[in-house]
């Protein structure tokens, strides 16, 4: 994914703007923190399998 | 040939500002060449500049300018805008001012969405006021949305418009010095100490709860994190387009509720035409003499009404200016003119708060990134009237440098002397030692204006206690 921001957005300052958005972007919210959470559970391979995934939407 | 590159405009690679003969031009990079070129197509932008929202702007053949400016940027595409009669900064601006601007910002990033594009910013600093109408300045801002990512700006948006609409909603404390103070305004972390507790209040709760206090305890909690992991954190956690216009959707309903309660209450200078000791007689005399001296002048460019109070000086001036900047340090009583301003449509009057005894200064890098008000504004004419005893007495402003600063302005002058017996200045005077203001006679500020000016017509208002005086700089 290419990003044009010239600009810090800053992580914190992303992620809030889930909970702003409202019901659906509360869930995002949770299941960022979730996946975060679970993550070292999840191992390395299934970790990097996500980032390529992510890179190609 | 002059051409200059403005000093503010170089934190965005993608573009920059620079002026060649007096005319506004933006020059592009390839990736923003071909962001402006997708963006001119849209829909909401032929609207928007077609409302004056958005600063008219037109594609500038790269043939027609001079070799040494196109390689000197490295540029795709230039663009020229219409020139904004007087930049002005949010620190200048009241609080519905700063709402309104801000307002305009958000409708149009919703706009934008709505078509694909979003913004790279959210800074106060993109918006200008052309008179009483905000209008967005920066159309590099203006970027293909990108699926998952989240708005880039909003930290900056709240950092210079939400939080300082907050705390004089929610406080009482007036934003102008804290944005004066910081380019890049309110951190987080100020915030949530200026606004401990005032998310306690039913309706105050859920916009301090998430934009303050949530924002910054993620922010400190995600401190390491790197932003580009982050965005693909998100987008993988569903994060989508739609996400973005529903966060922005919330922004703007919130900034829509903000108010200032203080705006409805009497202030220091609210009433002061009504309360004022002038008579109708007097007050037709002087505003005679005020419509007499600029006509004698115009057509002029730029008039610059310093300590303007309800604006009805302005108003004369704007019969025969261009273009009118009323500056005057009660934010209340300016806000108001702003409000009537802004329900007339006014393009041609500009309401400033201005502490004429400390103006803006140079900010932001090396001091020149943002410019000092008296560089900003040029004026042709300068109307000061019943402002010298605030200056001299209150102020405590030497009257020789009185002069000198208005002789620097370039413009010619009309100016009021309150002679020491008249009671607004006797009630100033009152609050000084006896005798420290010995030299605040009219005779010596005679003396000292037609040093540095050619006085054209003088006349004393009918209380004896007032004079008027039309001067042009020697």
């Amino acid at each position: 994914m290419r990003s044009l921001a010239y600009l810090d957005a800053m992580s914190g300052s992303m992620v809030v703007q889930a909970v702003v958005a409202g019901v659906a972007g509360i869930a995002v919210f949770f299941k960022l923190f979730w996946r975060r959470l679970t993550a070292p559970f999840r191992g390395r391979r299934a970790a990097q399998v996500e980032m390529a995934e992510s890179d190609e939407r | 040939m002059p051409f200059a590159v403005e000093p503010g405009s170089f934190r965005d690679p993608a573009g920059s500002v620079f002026y060649l003969d007096g005319r506004v031009l933006r020059g592009f990079d390839p990736t923003g060449w071909a962001d402006f070129e997708a963006l001119a197509a849209t829909r909401f932008w032929q609207r928007a500049t077609e409302r004056g929202e958005l600063v008219k702007t037109t594609a500038v053949e790269l043939a027609t300018l001079p070799e040494a400016t196109t390689k000197l940027t490295g540029i795709a595409g230039v663009v020229e805008h219409e020139r904004i009669p007087v930049v002005s900064y949010p620190f200048e601006w009241t609080f519905s001012m700063l709402r309104a601007a801000a307002l305009c910002h958000l409708d149009l990033l919703l706009a934008g969405l709505a078509e694909g594009f979003t913004m790279k910013d959210g800074y106060a600093y993109n918006l200008q006021f052309r008179g009483a109408r905000p209008v967005f300045i920066d159309v590099g801002s203006f970027t293909r949305v990108q699926p998952g990512e989240p708005w880039a700006g909003y930290r900056q948006f709240c950092q210079t418009m939400l939080y300082p609409l907050l705390l004089q909603a929610h406080r009482g404390v007036r934003f102008q010095p804290f944005l004066r103070g910081a380019v890049q305004g309110i951190t987080p972390q100020d915030a949530r100490g200026l606004l401990r507790g005032a998310g306690r209040r039913a309706g105050r709760r859920a916009g301090v709860l998430k934009h303050v206090v949530l924002h910054q305890a993620i922010d400190a909690r995600m401190s390491g994190a790197r932003a580009s992991d982050t965005r693909k954190e998100l987008a993988a956690a569903g994060f989508s387009a739609e996400l973005q216009v529903a966060t922005v959707k919330a922004i703007r309903k919130l900034v829509a509720k903000l108010s200032w309660s203080e705006a409805g209450k009497p202030s220091t200078w609210s009433d002061y035409q009504r309360t004022s000791t002038y008579t109708d007689a007097e007050r037709e005399r002087k505003e005679a003499f005020v419509e007499r001296s600029l006509a004698a002048a115009a057509p002029l460019g730029i008039c610059a009404d310093l300590g303007g109070n309800d604006g009805t000086y302005a108003r004369i001036a704007q019969r025969h200016a261009s273009y009118v900047v009323t500056a005057d340090a009660d934010a209340v009583t300016v806000d108001r003119l702003w409000q009537r301003l802004a329900t007339e449509g006014n393009e041609r009057i500009l309401p400033l708060v201005v502490d004429l005894t400390d103006p803006s200064p140079g900010l932001g890098w090396r001091g020149t990134e943002r410019g000092p008000l008296f560089e900003r504004l040029r004026p042709d004419a300068v109307l000061a009237l019943a402002l010298v005893h605030h200056l001299a007495i209150s102020g405590n402003v030497p009257l020789p440098a009185l002069v000198d600063w208005w002789h620097g302005l370039g413009g010619r002058l009309v100016v009021e002397f309150v002679d020491p017996k008249d009671p607004m200045a006797d009630r100033l005077l009152a609050n000084k030692p006896a005798g420290m203001h010995g030299d605040y006679r009219r005779e010596v500020f005679e003396r000292l204006l037609e040093q540095r000016f050619e006085v054209l017509d003088r006349e004393e208002l009918p209380s004896g206690t007032r004079m008027l005086y039309h001067a042009v700089p020697r």
